[in-house]
């Protein structure tokens, strides 16, 4: 019997669930492999069971986690989907903020005193945060990246169906960066998050000619002291290496250590 | 031996010409500072360096040529072979082993010394086909350094900078923007008879010109001579430079993925998603400086502090390996580890660290 699998979106963009339809070429193949049963971007259907659950998206009210808890529930496997359900993405950054300085920074300082903030409906602002997908049920597998990488997705995809492990080595971007021979950002004087960085996106960024921005989040056990001593040595200010930390927020939701 | 003498570019037009019927990998610029061994195409822009080069002046630099040459002997993610059920239900293995032949040049002495150490070490116990079949139909260039290439180099001091064992042809500059061509093997031979340049009859002399314009001395040096380099750092187990030199480490690998003779690898199998019942086994570098590297079944990990990886990757080029082989020393002193760690942990520091600690001893 084929595996079940469901996707399901929660504060995100979305943009994940288009990287996976971006698999287009290989979609039929995928479909003789399991049987989509919830899928919003591409299906009405809903089902009372599944393998797999592919969460995209932080939780931010508390009746997303309510919905999480029932999806945990009822799947056998449950994957965080790109960056949002990992760690929380930008929009976790107004954790560091009190809700009245959040209301300000969205709305303005006159405004902000006219929105409705009925905590049944919208409790974002008046007690609640951001979460990552990990911090209110377990979760087996991330599939990390802003957005996914689909040969990720593919990988876990396939072993779970042939019944083995999937595999993400624990290890920086630096590593993918050097099996495609680029030049290291910090070789022309830019500065880069790599070494810190949850790898398995293939290093794109840099590829690219840009740097790592850290979207996959931080790996586990990272020497954060000695990155930030060799940012500030580069020339970045306090503030501004704050900020790249920040960016993706991983560094203050916290890596998930589980990941078998 | 065969010599022949003849102009830079004609040798560059010649490598032009050459990548035209197959695969030729020559130092190109890569972004701003670096230098990769990518295909020369027709109107690819080569370079060698002047003989009369004043230090800093060179075109090439090894330590900034991000992946060894020989890395083309055994590229990343290779497919080592494909597996397909047959009638009987029986999976059947076919190994993938790359023929085609091709050509590496401008390859200097450092990364010569470690392709021999590389030929040494596939060639061990288990022979590796794939690593040794490609090697049989590659054609080594190499071109001797009469200057340091830059001030993360110590080839001379690890032995590799007189090297020429395995090269098919080996160029030594020359006055007059020249090139002396030498065939070392038959292929050589047989490579530069096509060629056409002018045969040399003063080999010894040419060399003896370059030999007199090699910079003294050449390159960093230990404290102390190779010998007693390898004995202290195979007597050193216990001992605070270890963990000095982790201090600022990411455990990210680029030390070991930029070493010319760093050759461990891990093994993965996929089936095609288009056909489950077949598939491949392919290898991909892998890294002692990486914190999954020693995990074994059941989640063991063999070492999991990084001053001990840190302890294993220097040992394995500066003790281990030495003592198996009997080639000397393992690093070849090409400056690549050091210069492209981004908080510049150097093996050179390392060895120089631990001379002093044993020195200090009473
Ligand atoms: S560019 Fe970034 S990811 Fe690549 S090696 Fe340098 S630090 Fe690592
Ligand atoms: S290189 Fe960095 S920013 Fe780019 S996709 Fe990878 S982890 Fe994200
Ligand atoms: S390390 Fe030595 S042999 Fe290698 S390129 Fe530099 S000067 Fe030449
Ligand atoms: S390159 Fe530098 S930071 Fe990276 S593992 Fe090696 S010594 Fe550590
Ligand atoms: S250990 Fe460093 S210097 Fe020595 S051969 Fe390897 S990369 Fe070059």
């Amino acid at each position: 019997m084929k595996l079940k699998i469901a996707f399901f979106d929660m504060a995100s963009c979305e943009g994940c669930q288009l990287a996976i339809l971006d698999c287009e070429d290989i979609f039929l193949h995928i479909l003789d492999l399991v049987e989509i049963v919830e899928f919003r971007e591409a299906l009405s259907e809903t089902a009372p069971r599944f393998d797999i659950a592919f969460v995209e998206g932080s939780i931010n009210r508390e009746m997303d986690a309510d919905r999480l808890r029932d999806i945990r529930a009822r799947c056998s496997w449950l994957v965080s989907l790109g960056a949002c359900a990992s760690h929380g993405n930008v929009q976790a950054r107004s954790n560091a903020l009190s809700p009245a300085e959040n209301l300000q920074r969205v709305y303005g300082a006159e405004a902000c005193h006219t929105v409705h903030t009925d905590p049944e409906y919208w409790p974002l602002w008046a007690h609640t945060r951001v979460r990552a997908v990990h911090q209110v049920v377990k979760v087996d597998y991330h599939l990390r990246g802003c957005p996914v990488d689909r040969h990720e997705f593919l990988h876990l995809v396939k072993r779970l169906v042939a019944g083995s492990l999937p595999r993400f080595a624990r290890q920086p971007v630096c590593v993918e960066c050097k099996y495609n021979g680029n030049e290291c950002a910090f070789a022309h004087g830019e500065t880069c998050m790599g070494q810190i960085t949850w790898g398995g996106c293939d290093a794109i960024c840099i590829n690219g000619g840009y740097r790592c921005d850290g979207c996959r989040g931080l790996l586990p056990g990272a020497n954060l002291e000695a990155h930030r001593a060799l940012l500030r040595e580069r020339g970045l200010g306090e503030a501004e290496i704050d900020s790249r930390y920040r960016l993706f927020c991983s560094a203050d939701v916290g890596p998930q250590e589980a990941q078998p | 031996m065969r010599g022949f003498l003849t102009t830079r570019t004609a040798v560059l037009d010649w490598l032009r010409t050459l990548g035209q019927q197959e695969d030729v990998f020559f130092p190109l610029p890569l972004g701003e500072n670096s230098f990769s061994f990518d295909k020369v195409r027709q109107h690819s822009r080569l370079a060698f360096e002047d003989f009369d080069a004043a230090p800093g002046e060179k075109p090439f630099r090894a330590s900034s040529c991000v992946q060894p040459p020989g890395k083309k002997l055994s590229p990343n993610n290779e497919q080592i072979f494909r597996f397909s059920k047959n009638a009987h239900g029986e999976y059947q293995l076919t190994p993938t082993l790359d023929e085609r032949p091709r050509i590496i040049a401008g390859l200097r002495p450092c990364d010569l010394k470690a392709i021999h150490l590389m030929d040494r070490v596939h060639s061990d116990d288990i022979a590796d086909a794939h690593y040794l079949t490609r090697r049989r139909n590659t054609t080594l260039i190499a071109h001797d350094c009469l200057q340091p290439c830059d001030e993360h180099c110590f080839c001379d001091a690890t032995g590799s900078l007189r090297w020429r064992q395995g090269a098919d042809i080996f160029l030594t500059p020359q006055p007059e923007a020249k090139l002396l061509l030498e065939a070392l093997t038959e292929r050589g031979e047989r490579r530069l008879d096509d060629a056409g340049f002018a045969p040399c009859s003063d080999i010894e002399e040419r060399r003896a010109l370059a030999e007199e314009k090699r910079a003294q001395p050449f390159g960093r040096h230990f404290d102390a001579p190779l010998q007693r380099v390898i004995d202290t750092v195979s007597d050193s187990w216990e001992s605070p430079v270890w963990d000095k030199h982790v201090e600022r480490c990411f455990s990210c690998g680029t030390c070991n993925l930029v070493c010319p003779t760093c050759y461990c690898f891990d093994v993965q199998d996929d089936y095609n998603i288009d056909d489950p019942d077949s598939g491949q086994r392919s290898r991909r570098w892998d890294g002692c400086m990486l914190e999954e590297f020693a995990v074994v079944a059941g989640g063991h990990n063999f070492r999991p502090q990084l001053a001990a990886r840190q302890r294993h990757r220097i040992k394995r080029k500066l003790a281990w390996l030495p003592a198996r082989f009997g080639d000397g020393s393992f690093c070849v002193g090409c400056g690549r580890c050091g210069h492209q760690c981004t908080v510049d942990i150097d093996i050179f520091d390392i060895a120089n660290d631990l001379l002093a600690a044993t020195e200090a001893r009473p």
